[in-house]
């Protein structure tokens, strides 16, 4: 999409696209942190896959039977 | 009992964070829950050294910065010597002034030097303190925040976009930061 049309639809649809630009006043700073906050999110935001789950039910399951294990 | 039962709940619900941050260590989906699942082992075997009451979501994210600087050091570091060439290419494109595009931005991030990228990290995205981060990293507060505001000035070279004379005094933004304009 080029910066026209990206312009044309900003002003159209308000808000759209304004994660992606700096507003006035606040800088390619401002940009970058929620560039930042994007990038990050994008990974954090995902539900917790199933191996690590799998993963900590094995590790609890190991602990508890080495533990009867010792008290017997 | 319970006691582990809520180790285990807390570990899950820090998780995503864990995966973020691992992802901008590796540079790699694969590679981040790879290190993520061997912090998770770490994490269990040692988890009579968390002191309840303290920063878990901290005490893992050190623990994951830990494997994996000892899995670069038995790797041995590829040398990135394209950083200038790369930075290059991404500059240098007036029309995307303004404008960041998250791929661009990625390739930024990856162009950092590892401890300014994992600063910025930690501090912008995170949610850690510079105190927080400090402790993580192992140096001095004053130095994650020289490591954040080089990060970010590098980012706007790369991108090509160092534009804050022309949108003025950047406050509102280095709250979002989390620290001041560099002077």
């Amino acid at each position: 999409m080029s910066d026209r049309e990206k312009e044309d639809r900003n002003v159209q649809t308000g808000q759209a696209a304004k994660s992606l630009q700096p507003a006035p006043g606040l800088g390619i700073n401002a940009a970058i942190g929620r560039q930042l906050k994007a990038y990050y999110d994008d990974v954090a935001s995902e539900p917790v896959p199933d191996r690590f789950l799998s993963l900590l039910d094995a590790l609890d399951k190991a602990e508890s039977a080495s533990k009867s294990n010792n008290r017997e | 009992m319970s006691k582990q039962f809520d180790f285990r709940q807390e570990l899950i619900t820090i998780i995503p964070n864990l995966r973020a941050f691992a992802t901008s260590l590796t540079g790699s989906f694969d590679r981040a829950d790879d290190l993520v699942q061997e912090t998770l082992v770490k994490a269990w075997d040692k988890q009579h050294t968390f002191q309840p009451g303290t920063n878990m979501k901290a005490w893992l994210f050190t623990i994951l910065r830990n494997e994996f600087y000892t899995q670069m050091r038995k790797k041995g570091r590829e040398v990135q010597d394209v950083d200038g060439i790369h930075a290059m290419q991404l500059a240098g494109h007036p029309e995307q002034q303004g404008h960041l595009d998250l791929q661009d931005f990625r390739k930024a991030l990856e162009l950092l030097p590892d401890d300014q990228r994992e600063a910025l990290i930690l501090i912008g995205a995170s949610g850690f303190s510079y105190e927080e981060a400090a402790e993580i990293c192992k140096c001095a507060v004053g130095t994650i925040k020289s490591r954040v505001s080089r990060a970010r000035t590098r980012i706007a070279e790369i991108l090509g976009v160092e534009g804050d004379g022309d949108y003025g005094p950047d406050s509102i933004s280095s709250q979002i930061i989390g620290v001041a304009p560099a002077a």
